[in-house]
């Protein structure tokens, strides 16, 4: 039998534990931490996948949140459970991605970043107005409560998150690891010459992007059991687009482990500033500007530059060889 | 067919004059998109900025808000000129994307900055002449949409002047027709940037004052501002003066247009703005007259 690598089981070993929190009776207040972490984790894995990896600074994750948030709160008020809620609202999500990607991969650069800008606000716009079911209290700007969600348990919410999170990590290493993500990243570098050299640019932009718009749109819909209460301007906030930015540029754009050093970053700011409104946002959007300016490779990139990670890698792979010797 | 045309009259002057207003926004991002091919995307912001100064100093002072641009507009330039100089210039040297998320945490910034010190409410310049209505034969004219108008063709003719006839502006224009070559030509880059930017932010203290006359105004409504000068950048063309103006009209006229056909409906006139850009850059993913 092949002994699976040593980087592979401490992931495992990770998860595993992560997994079993709400068992070992770990309290509420860290399962609501860690159940925030592994949403915005998710997001901003997504979001360095597409501007870390494919060169595309998307501006619409608030988009692909709200849509599958609203299209499972709609559902839960026309009979449909919540469990196949959260999949029709990522089914939705995929659908405007894919809706929207001819006309948004003919954008380049700066054009396609304020082309995607664009959607998440015409959105909300459009459901501030729009009053599918429900009696006049409902819908419009007053938005949708997530009906029949009251009985799901902390932890089973917990689970769900770090399904997301986990299965987005493992999605952009499989990806890289992949054809795909060498063409993503001839894309990044240099959309000509990958044109060039035979790579399908819009099928390659596009599998990204749908992927992107699929975890997104699960990992809005799970947040959204969590509070369940969906209005235009909290599915179509900008927050959804600063929450994976600011963890991906912080942690390091274009680096796999930037987006969870990032997304730890971020949710812990947003626990300790949560109590002073506006004041928390302002001192998030300071520490955005900064890091551009002071350290514009994160904190991965900065980790990396600095050779930490040379000492625990040859940590394992010393482990690694005298397991294989025995 | 005569009531027809009578009944469209208003929208069609309501909607030429408005556009006077995205005219002033859009040049202050257009200077900026020219020399740098950037979209600062605070700029909406900061328009709205532009708006509470005006605001702050009527209800401290007393002064009318067109007085309070002696101030304002030399502040707003020096205030541009340092954030390009310390945050963007530096940002801009890494990469195009580093200068985009700068701007948006500057957006971030200055939307939360206008929250913690003037509140989420929503506000409005309220001078004694804002509601003011005059009658031109059978129409009647309202006076804040005529100071847009007369606000746009002002400072176009002042930032035309200005480019044309100055060195500085000489200079922004040179940087962004050919950045190489204007460099070739003794003009340093970063300086010309910094003045471009300068002198979009005091565009945006002058539209910050059209926009609270003309619309009520709260710390996030920056964002459409933005979206549609874009547009108009993209409609008009960059550098061309009548361009801007054109596509600053067009705007104006598709939201009242908009409204007036869909029989007053506030979504048409919120989204149809919208939809009008995502159409031009997806039928000409570089802008209409784009380079």
């Amino acid at each position: 039998m092949k002994i699976p690598r040593l980087t592979t089981l401490a992931s495992v070993a990770v998860l595993v534990v992560l997994a079993l929190f709400p068992v070992i009776g770990v309290s509420l207040s860290w399962l609501n931490y860690l159940f925030s972490f592994f949403i915005y984790l998710a997001l901003a894995t997504m979001w360095n996948l597409l501007a870390g990896y494919t060169g595309l600074i998307c501006l619409c994750p608030a988009a692909f949140v709200g849509l599958a948030g609203y299209a499972m709160a709609i559902g839960t008020w026309v009979g449909v459970p919540f469990q196949a809620g959260l999949i029709a609202g990522a089914a939705v999500a995929v659908l405007f991605a894919l809706l929207i990607s001819y006309p948004v991969f003919r954008m380049k650069g700066i054009y396609f970043a304020i082309g995607t800008l664009v959607l998440p606000e015409a959105l909300k716009a459009w459901f501030s107005f729009w009053h599918p079911v429900g009696t006049a209290y409902q819908g419009g700007g007053a938005g949708y409560a997530v009906a029949g969600v009251a009985g799901i348990t902390l932890g089973e919410k917990y689970w769900l998150a770090l399904a997301i999170a986990a299965a987005s990590i493992l999605v952009v290493h499989i990806i890289l690891r992949a054809r795909l993500g060498l063409g993503l990243t001839a894309i990044r570098d240099n959309e000509n010459t990958a044109a060039s050299a035979g790579v399908n640019i819009f099928r390659l932009k596009l599998s990204s992007f749908l992927i992107a718009a699929l975890i997104m749109g699960i990992a809005g819909a799970i947040y959204y059991i969590h509070n369940p209460r969906i209005q235009p301007t909290s599915g179509f906030n900008i927050s959804w687009l600063l929450l994976p930015l600011m963890a991906t540029v912080i942690g390091g754009e274009g680096i796999e482990e930037g987006p969870i050093i990032g997304a730890a970053i971020v949710t812990f700011l947003r626990f300790l500033l949560a109590d002073y409104g506006a004041w928390s946002l302002f001192i998030q959007g300071i520490i955005l500007v900064v890091v551009v300016v002071v350290m514009p490779q994160g904190i991965a990139g900065l980790l990396r530059q600095v050779g930490a990670y040379r000492f625990p890698l040859r940590l394992f792979q010393a482990a690694e060889a005298k397991i294989h010797k025995t | 067919m005569e009531d027809f045309l009578v009944g469209l009259a208003p929208p069609l002057i309501k909607g030429i004059l408005l556009g006077g207003l995205y005219v002033v926004i859009a040049l202050g991002l257009s200077l900026v998109f020219g020399v740098m091919k950037l979209i600062n995307v605070a700029h909406g912001d900061l328009v709205i900025l532009g708006s509470y100064f005006a605001w702050a100093i009527m209800g401290w002072l007393g002064i009318d808000p067109f007085l309070s641009l002696v101030v304002g507009v030399p502040l707003f330039f020096a205030f541009g000129f340092l954030v390009q100089k310390f945050i963007i210039n530096r940002t801009f040297r890494i990469s195009l994307d580093a200068a985009l998320i700068a701007c948006f945490g500057i957006s971030i910034v200055v939307q939360s900055l206008c929250q913690v010190i003037w509140t989420p409410f929503n506000r409005s310049l309220l001078t004694d002449y804002r509601l003011l209505t005059f009658a031109v034969g059978p129409l009647t004219i309202q006076l804040r949409y005529l100071l847009d108008f007369i606000g746009g063709l002002a400072v176009m003719l002042a930032v035309r002047e200005f480019l044309r006839r100055t060195y500085l502006g000489r200079a922004i224009s040179a940087a962004s027709q050919n950045e190489p070559v204007a460099e070739r030509m003794g003009i340093n880059p970063n300086r010309v940037y910094s003045f471009a930017f300068a002198i979009a932010m005091a565009c945006a203290a002058v539209a910050g004052v059209l926009q609270g006359l003309t619309f009520s105004f709260s710390p996030t409504s920056g964002s459409p501002f933005l979206i549609i000068s874009f547009g108009v950048i993209i409609l008009g063309g960059l550098g061309s003066m009548a361009g801007t103006f054109i596509g600053g009209m067009v705007f104006g006229l598709t939201q009242t247009l908009g409204a007036y056909f869909s029989g007053g409906s506030l979504l048409v006139q919120s989204i149809a703005p919208y939809l009008l850009v995502f159409v031009i850059l997806s039928v000409r993913p570089q802008g209409i007259f784009g380079r």
